[in-house]
């Protein structure tokens, strides 16, 4: 072994001990309690065996219609990248330009072969009365987004091609932070992209918000409601935004009177327990542990085409990213799982109303059809929330190490 | 190829009355009464010759000239309306008019193409409303307060029409017709009598979108800005489909070049107007960035092919644009530019609806046959080239007008400057 090969090795072999170190480190910065067991959940003494069979049903389906999407993307894409460089004779451009084409069409054939796989997913919902889009409406209301997503990967490769063409094989190690950049900066203004909002007009959901975040340790946080009762009947919420543009986004299928009071309070402090304990910038904080490595890997393996500096290399490029995030999507779901696990504790100690969220879980699985026990590949894979039992057990632990005084 | 079946012959000579052009509308009421009822007529006659067409495999020939005549009457009359033709129309339909059809006469036709004629005649029919009189469409939006939903309504100016409105007032002036809007015209109802002719199963053939044919007897004044067309009509399916999506990063950049095309403008102006000639560093990025645009439109709305850099480079593409020099200018033209360019931008705007349909033609076209329609190519870039020489008049480029004659002929004083 040639002395430069062993000090790669060592830097590589730092690299990862330093990666793992940090890792740790944020795994650990969000838990629930260590001595928190959770209690044996029986899903049959939850839910009737119609409930479940429909929630099975219904969701098995997406599971398969997903794993069969991602085949036939990742085939696709392999196949685009030995022959994606065909198309380079379409462009009048020079190398970053031909880039872009490259990377754009790449773009274009993942939206075309996922679309079969969406329009079935639409079927199927809309067959258990949670989509209320037409077909059409779904292939064609995406537009803006798809143009956003066009107009971002242009960014992306001008920005990799370009720093390729200055740094040749090291690109990374500036584009990399480059990316992380601009996911905080997305994170920042993602608030202000969404359409269909207006302020929550409950005073008394408000007030109880107030007091949740006063007690949660956050100044007053936003309440928005988004419309989206005409394309979906799926109750959902979310945490968006960054310091000052940080609010919690209850969609009005929420409020639509399904849910109980205590219930919507339950998910706004579960909401809250996002910002409280920092998830946004802890997410960005594992998006930079994914995206550093990732990008090394992504110039590794195009060295070959000439690097990324050669338009030859995104359709490579693009085949090796998509399988990246394929292989890292059972850390990521669990890193996911672990968050909402701990907005869920918050949620626990905050409204110190265990019965309200068992409630609120309950009903993701009867009105949702969320499957309260996945499959263990299906967990490992696709669950980015504790799954039902997990999270009604967890409210029952809660329950227990709280008894409520007699 | 062979000559269309259905010809527009103009021998107009340009003069016209100012008198008859100023009430030009009023004096065609009768017309527009007995276009109407004869109208009816047509249509029934329309479908009965279609319908004796697909039985027998060819029109009828009572029918066939009945038809012929309406069509060469309507042609005469929109020609008079719209000022390509001075004389007062006679109401039979007679030929002889200075802008007149020849339909030849009832030839056999395919019956597939006869039992589908009015699918395969909507995207002509389309076309021709863009051409002629303007198109009107609607569209839905949702009105969230209510629930409910708004229709709008949206006009686009026909070319003809435009064309026609802006020529009665040079005409009050001169008292002639500029020959650039009368050839126009004439390419207008020659496209839109094919359209009709062959709705109604008069010719099988479809119509010809190409403003260049036939050879115009005149040919166009010499012009220092000028669109040269060497695009490969091959198309990749693929980047036809995607063909908006992947114009995007052009679309931005073309934005953020313009926002210093607009600073280098004014400098411009500033300059021209007090040394009477644009400052050579200003021109030269002008000239790119107005060379750019048309790379990215060509791009766009299908008209060249391949993906076009980012520098608008002379040469770097397929659909390009040459430019003249800097040259002295009047400073009194300079001085109000955008004053004199108010009639061609309007002719501008009317040729865009051209542009945005011969895309969605194109684009459907391209996807099935893998093929740009040349056609539907030329009549694109006869639009963009009127746009860019607009633009260049704009941008102080040239003191030279934009023509908006649609002949590719070019004088010889032309081919001198080209070499």
């Amino acid at each position: 072994m040639s002395a430069r090969r062993a000090v790669a090795l060592a830097a590589l072999a730092l690299a990862a001990v330093a990666w793992a170190l940090v890792a740790v480190l944020l795994w650990r910065s969000s838990r629930v309690p260590s001595s928190l067991r959770l209690p044996k959940v029986r899903v049959a003494d939850l839910f009737t065996a119609h409930q479940l069979a429909r929630a099975r049903a219904f969701e098995r389906f997406g599971r398969i219609d997903w794993l069969l999407s991602e085949l036939a993307l990742l085939g696709v894409l392999a196949v685009y990248a030995r022959r994606g460089i065909r198309f380079a004779r379409e462009s009048a451009a020079g190398r970053i330009g031909t880039g872009l084409l490259l990377g754009m069409l790449g773009l274009g054939i993942v939206w075309l072969v996922q679309l079969p796989f969406g329009l079935a997913d639409v079927w199927w919902e809309r067959r258990y009365g949670i989509s209320h889009e037409s077909y059409l409406e779904w292939a064609l209301g995406g537009w803006l987004g798809l143009a956003g997503t066009f107009l971002f990967v242009s960014a992306a490769l001008v920005i990799v091609m370009g720093l390729a063409r200055v740094l040749d094989g090291r690109w990374w190690l500036v584009g990399g932070p480059v990316f992380v950049a601009l996911a905080a900066l997305f994170t920042f203004v993602q608030p202000y992209l969404l359409t269909d909002t207006h302020p929550l007009r409950d005073p008394s959901l408000l007030a109880d918000a107030r007091r949740y975040a006063r007690e949660e340790g956050l100044a007053p946080v936003r309440i928005v409601v988004q419309e989206v009762h005409a394309e979906t009947s799926a109750p959902n919420a979310e945490a968006v935004g960054l310091g000052p543009t940080r609010r919690v986004i209850l969609w009005d299928t929420l409020l639509d009177g399904r849910f109980g009071p205590r219930e919507v309070r339950v998910v706004v402090a579960h909401e809250l327990g996002h910002l409280s304990r920092d998830h946004l910038w802890k997410g960005l904080a594992w998006f930079a542990l994914f995206a550093i490595p990732g990008a090394w890997v992504i110039a590794r393996a195009t060295r070959a085409r000439g690097g990324m500096a050669e338009p030859a290399a995104v359709p490579l490029a693009l085949f090796v990213l998509v399988l990246l995030q394929f292989l890292a999507l059972p850390l990521q779901a669990a890193i996911s799982r672990h968050f909402e696990a701990e907005a869920d504790w918050m949620a626990l100690r905050t409204t110190r109303d265990p019965g309200a969220a068992k409630g609120v879980f309950r009903k993701f699985t009867t009105v949702a059809l969320e499957q309260p026990d996945p499959p263990g590949w299906a967990y490992l894979f696709l669950a980015d929330h504790p799954t039902i039992e997990q999270r009604i057990g967890m409210a029952e632990a809660w329950q227990r190490l709280h008894p409520a005084p007699r | 190829m062979d000559e269309h079946p259905v010809r527009v012959t103009v021998t107009d000579d340009l003069l016209r009355n100012r008198w008859t052009v100023f009430f030009r509308l009023i004096l065609a009421i009768p017309h527009f009464i007995w276009l109407g009822l004869w109208g009816v007529a047509a249509f029934f006659a329309a479908f009965v010759n279609w319908l004796v067409t697909l039985l027998s495999g060819t029109p009828p020939a009572p029918l066939f000239d009945f038809l012929a005549a309406y069509l060469r009457y309507a042609t005469h009359v929109f020609a008079y309306v719209l000022l390509a033709a001075n004389p007062y129309p006679g109401f039979t339909g007679e030929p002889g008019y200075p802008v007149d059809v020849e339909l030849g006469r009832a030839l056999p036709q395919n019956r597939w193409k006869t039992a589908f004629r009015v699918v395969l005649a909507a995207p002509a029919l389309l076309l021709a409303s863009v051409l002629v009189c303007g198109a009107t469409y609607s569209f839905n939006a949702h009105a969230t307060d209510h629930g409910g939903s708004i229709t709008y309504y949206r006009t686009l100016g026909g070319v003809a029409a435009t064309v026609a409105f802006l020529a009665w007032f040079a005409i009050l002036a001169r008292g002639r017709m500029p020959r650039g809007f009368r050839d126009l015209v004439a390419f207008c109802l020659r496209y839109g009598v094919q359209a009709c002719a062959y709705l109604f199963v008069l010719t099988e053939r479809y119509p010809d979108a190409d403003p260049a044919l036939p050879e115009a007897v005149e040919p166009s004044p010499p012009s220092p800005v000028r669109l040269v067309l060497e695009d490969d009509p091959r198309r990749s399916r693929l980047t036809v489909f995607f063909r908006f999506f992947l114009a995007l990063p052009h679309l931005v950049w073309l934005v953020l070049w313009g926002i210093a095309a607009f600073f280098a403008l004014i400098g411009m102006w500033f300059a021209t107007v007090f040394s009477g000639r644009p400052p050579a560093g200003l021109h030269r990025f002008l000239s790119s960035y107005l060379r750019y645009g048309v790379h990215v439109y060509a791009f766009l709305f299908l008209i060249g092919g391949p993906f076009p850099g980012f520098n608008g480079r002379l040469g770097s593409y397929p659909v390009d644009l040459e430019l003249p020099a800097p040259e002295p200018q009047g400073r009194w033209g300079v001085f109000f530019r955008l004053v004199l360019a108010v009639p061609a931008f309007a002719v501008t705007a009317a040729l865009g609806g051209v542009l945005v349909v011969t895309a969605l033609l194109s684009w459907f076209a391209s996807l099935v046959t893998a093929r740009e329609p040349v056609s539907l190519q030329r009549l694109a870039a006869f639009a963009l080239r009127y746009t860019a020489q607009t633009d260049a008049f704009v941008y102080l480029l040239t003191a030279r007008y934009p023509y908006s004659g649609p002949t590719t002929r070019v004088a010889d004083e032309q081919l001198a400057l080209a070499e």
